[in-house]
């Protein structure tokens, strides 16, 4: 109990920087912070330098929606999304600092026949691979969640539901920050207010990097700045498949309990879940065209609130608190694109467009395992660059289109 | 208790309204709101605060804080002091354990203040885990405010309107009207919008119109202005948008700032002014500015004795803290001065509500003269007028914090909002949360209802005071949209979802047919007996309404030409009145819809696409044309036109009995497209066959399906014909291994793996996605789509799986029972070495495995000899 007294510094204010690292991550992201995380404690590899543009979880990692599941549809992104899992389960206790990781389940809804297929064909992947996930029929959904509006004469009746009990939300700032404590109490610099402006290669080699705070040797760049993806790795002269798009979500002012399971209606491009706080938290699809700019928009609030309400009628009194954006990296079969490119020692995490944060942990421990032994793990081989010339995609857009 | 009258009261003193507070009969006055109406009735304390349960009363009785949330016939969460008092109205306080006067939860307040450090949940309960979710359940207890009635359902109807203004000026106060009246002198057509009850009269005799209460959202995408006017929601464009929202006026920092008695001037303004109430007996008032001070007069002619008055123009007191009894205001300590009130007026200043002009990409920044942030550089046709834009009277900067001293040692709070307290912050920035916008996480300053407008200003000043800088160093957070909270009811307005209805709809009904739902469309399931349906079309003939299917006519000079660059298969030499099929493809040569074409002649082609395809296979066929430029006209006539699909070995001598046609297999064989009367009605003619068997697809103009359907249906009767839904269509397609796009293929389907490499003329010179499909060749297929027989009884699920070495290899995508074949039957897709005749499958059933056999040729009349005859 008494750490929660006593004042204690989450990290090293911000130091110089040096002219040499082993390892420099671009990104303060998750992902950056997780790998940079990974790096120190799994292989011993502390002289990394995570840079960050503006403060650490200024990108996605402090936007977005924070919904963890591992139900995805393809053999190969199940088994990558159910590790990443059961390491957020145990990363509170690894950090030593709560993520309030609030696991009450998450449905997602079927309003249709053709739509409960798609939830049993990932019910059957997820069994097969000990993911805990099941169709449930209307029945099935009332009894976990009572509060939806289950009449028929609505426009999209709910037929059924893909239950994924170990699904959840978690405090996103948390997982930032508690990653950031993590990797810099074992020797990791983190440089916020850090932009990289160039990337050096020779050879085609990475030799370093160059910032707005000067420049930096180093034989290994790690690329984790999601909507900024395609901008970092034209620095190095890499052509990525991956279009930024924005995402928006909102809250309402904060309410008494009312819904624990996490609902997703794909039909209606909604999903909805409370958070701790008490606010109502209600994304959407992402947006269909591409831009940089972070200013919402009011159709996707009326939208949202249709939808909402056609879910939950009770709602009709909440009130928006405030809405926000942020910027998404698509790629083509809506799964990453991670590791290894054509330019030796520039490694990417990217291709995450809206379900990135769930992938944290894992993206984390397995570019670590690359960047120490110069081998792919098995789990992220799927996800190469490569695959896009060898036509081998993996696609989850039937998992991951609206469900996040 | 009422003043006695004065001249500018907002009551109607000649009637009388009823409302209940907590159930308990309260009176007020049209005029009233709910919240001077309890204030009127000696009510002080309206809210328990988020954290700490602590009393907390009127602050700027203004709407912009969040003392006065109570929830008001049900609804959570509502700013009582701005609420019109409605006659029953029923008022409750929220968030309490017990009574707003007697809150249990308040101990977290006593003894929690030590054991609620910032950001304590992340420091605690992490070990066991086991803990946590019983930790958690108590954490989700407490937080929240207002409470959602569970079993409630849309009660309000809301409406959603759309103006265009030249001017559109939001906020009524003084130069909000005078901006109003230039431009309605100009001769402009002017709009004012105010969120306040006033601005009607200060407006008395313009030329524009004013619209109050209302708020408006914010300034978004191409300058849409969204107002909230109670029950409707106004979405302005204007050409030229004025924003005079004002300035809010900023508490005070030091010890006891947020005990019951302690208000803004705005507050104590209107009580005494609007509502005639005295705010307190005794009053102190410490203020920056002249306008702050000027309620030192209305207090005097309130009644109000005035203990003293601190300008902070003039000094500069190092000490002030506010002392309470039970929450309530009890006395004021000056520089060590102790002065007894049960009033306190704060003011540190007013600053800019520059939130929607930021929102439409003004710089803000901070003006260390006038001590505020202000807006610069505006977008084009956006204005700032007034206080908004820094007009503002000078008057001093306060300091970041005022200490206590001596015995006061209450809190004192940054963000009442969300109970933050200058020690939370000064802990955040010694853990090394040191940019603001870090440290507006952890500790949550700026996120509670009022969104930073309090606290905004005096968290920047206390974080420059700590980290040794400036405001303008420190910067500002960025304000989200809304301007103010909004009802999901008023955003979704009376919009539900669209739900499309074929014209022969209202027929089906009365024949009891099932509904199920395709995309937006209502389709019958079902007549009640899906294995006679098709029984019916096996044996006799069947009719499907198929209005649903997508129908789009290209037309023009360059018609075969951009079909034959669009589709894969050829359609430059189909002849007039012929029928082709083909998949349509997407540049990365996945299939993304399939349908029939048929030529009507040289310039005019009749597409057909899937039901759920419409919309986005004619958006595609624009794209494209508008992309190449080619003299091709792409009119989408879905909706216009009705279509029922006649199947079966006696659908030939149905149509005879209609129509003047030859029939004959002769001049009317399979694939031909012919125009002709069918029961009076022209029509389409297609000679098509998805169900398997010979039929013609018949359409019509919309209005004539209902008499077209009744009439095959009655003209049928005695040749056995049944209408039949989708259920029997299915079993039906499946017998022939006719595929359904978006069940049977994938995002990332292409059609040689689908089995139809017959539809994919790589001969062509060019068509959308060839190049993709050339590597699909080259690489060699990895999956196919094929059909199977299961060994036992048992249809497996859609979407099961076929497992090999207990992992996932293939997926079921349609199964049926089929009564023809005694048997169960479906397509799957499987790894390219399995894709063999008899080749076994092992498919997963209920956690079981069963064995089903690989059948590559359609089930039933693998040669289409039903089709042709
Ligand atoms: C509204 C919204 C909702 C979402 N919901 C979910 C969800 O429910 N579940 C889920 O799993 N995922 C969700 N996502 C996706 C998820 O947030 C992202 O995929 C994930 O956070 C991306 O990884 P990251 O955290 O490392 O990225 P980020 O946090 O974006 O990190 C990238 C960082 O790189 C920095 N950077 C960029 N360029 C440079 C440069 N040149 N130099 C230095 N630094 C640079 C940026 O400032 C940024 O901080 C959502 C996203 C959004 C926007
Ligand atoms: S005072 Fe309202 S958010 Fe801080």
């Amino acid at each position: 109990m008494k750490d929660v007294f006593r004042q204690r510094r989450m990290w090293r204010p911000r130091g110089e920087l040096k002219r040499r690292y082993d390892v420099v991550i671009v990104g303060g992201g998750s992902h950056g912070l997780a790998t940079a995380y990974y790096l120190a404690k799994n292989h011993g590899i502390t002289d990394v330098a995570v840079l960050e543009r503006s403060y650490i979880g200024s990108g996605a990692a402090g936007r977005n929606t924070t919904i963890i599941r591992s139900n995805y549809r393809t053999p190969e992104g199940v088994a990558f999304y159910g590790r990443s899992v059961e390491l957020y389960e145990r990363l509170a206790a690894e950090l030593d600092f709560n993520l309030l990781f609030s696991q009450h389940g998450h449905l997602t809804l079927a309003h249709s026949d053709r739509a409960l297929i798609t939830m049993t064909e990932r019910a059957e992947v997820n069994q097969l691979l000990g993911v805990d996930s099941r169709v449930v029929d209307r029945d099935g959904v009332a009894g976990l969640c009572p509060e939806l509006n289950l009449s028929r004469e609505v426009t999209w009746p709910i037929e059924g539901a893909l239950y994924h009990r170990r699904g959840g939300i978690i405090r996103h700032d948390a997982v930032v920050w508690g990653l950031a404590r993590g990797a810099d109490r074992r020797g990791v610099e983190i440089h916020p207010g850090t932009e990289v402006t160039g990337i050096e290669s020779s050879n085609g080699r990475v030799t370093g990097v160059r910032t707005t705070r000067g420049d930096i040797a180093c034989d290994t760049v790690v690329s984790a700045t999601a909507g900024w993806s395609t901008l970092v790795a034209d620095l190095a002269g890499v052509p990525l498949p991956i279009t930024t798009h924005i995402l928006q979500a909102f809250v309402t002012e904060p309410l008494k309990p009312f819904l624990d399971v996490i609902i997703v209606s794909s039909q209606m491009h909604v999903y909805i879940s409370q958070t701790d706080r008490g606010e109502i938290l209600i994304g959407a699809e992402i947006e269909p065209y591409t831009t940089y700019l972070g200013t919402g928009t009011f159709g996707f609030l009326e939208d949202s609130a249709r939808h909402t309400l056609e879910l939950f009628p009770q709602l009709e009194h909440a009130a928006v608190l405030r809405q926000w954006t942020g910027l998404c990296d698509l790629s083509p079969d809506y799964s990453p694109i991670l590791g290894v490119t054509e330019v030796g020692g520039f490694l990417v995490s990217c291709g995450w467009g809206t379900y990135g944060f769930k992938a944290a942990p894992i993206v984390g421990t397995t570019l670590a395992e690359l960047v120490a032994t110069g081998r792919t793990p098995e789990l992220i081989a799927p996800f190469t660059l490569e695959r896009f010339s060898t036509d081998s995609l993996v696609s989850e857009l039937a998992a991951a289109a609206v469900s996040h | 208790m009422r003043l006695p009258p004065r001249p500018q009261e907002r009551i109607d003193r000649s009637r009388e309204l009823t409302f209940f507070f907590e159930g308990e009969p309260r009176h007020g006055f049209p005029g009233d709101t709910v919240g001077s109406a309890l204030f009127a009735s000696g009510r002080r304390v309206f809210s328990r605060s988020f954290k700490y349960h602590r009393p907390r009363g009127l602050l700027c009785c203004s709407g912009q804080c969040p003392n006065c949330l109570m929830q008001v016939d049900g609804v959570p969460n509502v700013r009582v002091c701005t609420m019109p008092l409605r006659e029953g109205a029923r008022v409750r306080g929220q968030n309490v354990l017990g009574s707003l006067d007697r809150d249990v939860m308040s101990v977290v307040d006593k003894i929690g203040g030590p054991f609620t450090p910032v950001g304590f949940y992340y420091r605690t309960m992490i070990r066991p885990r086991r803990a946590w979710p019983l930790y958690e359940r108590f954490l989700r207890n407490v937080a929240g405010l207002g409470k959602i009635d569970r079993g409630a359902g849309r009660t309000r109807r809301f409406d959603t309107e759309h103006r265009r203004v030249e001017v559109l000026v939001i906020g009524g106060g003084r130069a909000g009207i005078e901006a109003a009246r230039a431009a309605a002198a100009r001769g402009e057509q002017v709009v004012l919008v105010d969120e306040g009850l006033g601005p009607g009269e200060r407006a008395a005799g313009g030329s524009f119109e004013v619209i109050a209460p209302a708020r408006a959202l914010g300034i978004y995408e191409g300058g849409l202005v969204p107002v909230d006017a109670g029950q409707v929601l106004i979405r302005f464009r204007a050409r030229r948008i004025v924003v005079a929202t004002g300035a809010i006026e900023q508490p005070l920092v030091f010890p006891g700032n947020d005990l019951v008695g302690v208000m803004l001037p705005g507050a104590v303004r209107r009580l005494t002014d609007e509502w005639s109430l005295r705010p307190g007996s005794r009053a102190v008032v410490i203020g920056a500015d002249e306008r702050a001070l000027s309620v030192v007069a209305e207090l005097r002619s309130a009644g109000t004795e005035i203990a003293r008055v601190v300008d902070l123009r003039a000094e500069s007191p190092r000490r002030i803290a506010a002392e309470g009894k039970k929450g309530r205001l009890a006395s004021v300590l000056v520089d060590g001065e102790g002065l007894d009130c049960d009033l306190l007026v704060m003011s540190g200043g007013r600053q800019p509500a520059y939130s929607l002009l930021a929102q439409a990409g003004a710089r803000i920044e901070y003006d260390a003269g006038r001590g505020v942030f202000v807006p610069i550089e505006l977008p084009a046709s956006v204005e700032a007028v007034g206080a908004v834009a820094g007009e503002l009277p000078s008057g001093a900067t306060p300091a970041a914090t005022y200490e206590g001293g001596g015995k006061a040692r209450g809190k004192c709070f940054v963000c009442v909002c969300e109970d933050v307290t200058t020690k939370d912050v000064r802990r955040a920035i010694a853990e090394g949360f040191d940019s603001i916008e870090l440290a507006k996480r952890y500790t949550t300053v700026t996120m509670g209802p009022c969104q930073g407008r309090l606290c905004q200003l005096p968290s920047v000043r206390l974080y420059a005071r700590e980290n040794g800088t400036d405001e303008a160093a420190i910067g500002r957070t960025t304000a989200r949209p809304p301007w103010a909270p909004v009802s999901l009811g008023l955003l979704a307005g009376r919009g539900h979802e669209p739900a499309r209805r074929t014209s022969i709809h209202e027929r089906h009904v009365q024949l009891g047919a099932r509904m199920m739902w395709t995309g937006a469309w209502r389709r019958v399931h079902s007549y009640g007996d899906p294995a006679g349906e098709v029984r019916a079309v096996h044996e006799a003939v069947g009719a499907i309404d198929v209005s649903t299917l997508g129908k789009i006519l290209v037309s023009g000079p360059d018609a075969a030409a951009f079909l034959e660059r669009l589709y894969p298969n050829r359609f430059g030499d189909l002849r007039p009145g012929r029928i082709r099929y083909s998949v349509l493809g997407t540049d990365a040569g996945r299939i993304m819809d399939d349908g029939t074409i048929a030529r009507l002649d040289d310039d005019r082609f009749y597409v057909t696409t899937t039901s759920t395809g419409a919309d986005v296979v004619s958006e595609w066929l624009e794209w494209w044309n508008a992309v190449w430029g080619m003299g091709v006209e792409v009119v989408n006539l879905t909706g216009a036109l009705a279509a029922v699909n006649v199947a079966g070995p006696r659908a030939r001598e149905l149509l005879g009995r209609l129509t003047d046609l030859d029939v004959s297999n002769e001049s009317f064989s399979y694939l031909d497209a012919k125009q002709a009367h069918v029961a009076g009605v022209p029509c389409l003619l297609l000679r098509i066959g998805f169900v398997g068997e010979l039929g013609y697809e018949l359409h019509c103009s919309s209005p004539y399906g209902e008499y077209l359907w009744s009439t095959l249906l009655e003209r049928g009767a005695d040749l056995g014909l049944r209408p039949f839904g989708l259920e029997a269509q299915r079993v039906l397609r499946l017998e022939k291994q006719h595929i359904l796009v978006g069940q049977d293929t994938d995002s990332e389907s292409n059609a040689l793996e689908a089995g139809m490499p017959w539809v994919v003329k790589f001969d062509k010179d060019e068509f959308v996605g060839k190049w993709a499909l050339e590597h699909v060749r080259e690489r060699g297929l990895r999956e196919r789509l094929v059909g199977f027989e299961m060994t036992g009884w048992t249809v497996p699920p859609e979407g099961g799986q076929i497992v090999v070495d207990g992992r996932p290899a293939g997926r079921v995508t349609s199964a049926r029972w089929s009564g023809e074949l005694r048997r169960a039957i479906g397509l799957a897709w499987v790894p390219a070495a399995l894709a063999e005749e008899d080749a076994e499958l092992a498919i997963r059933v209920d956690g079981r495995l069963e064995q089903a056999r690989v059948r590559l040729r359609p089930f039933l009349d693998p040669d289409g000899e039903r089709l042709r005859s």
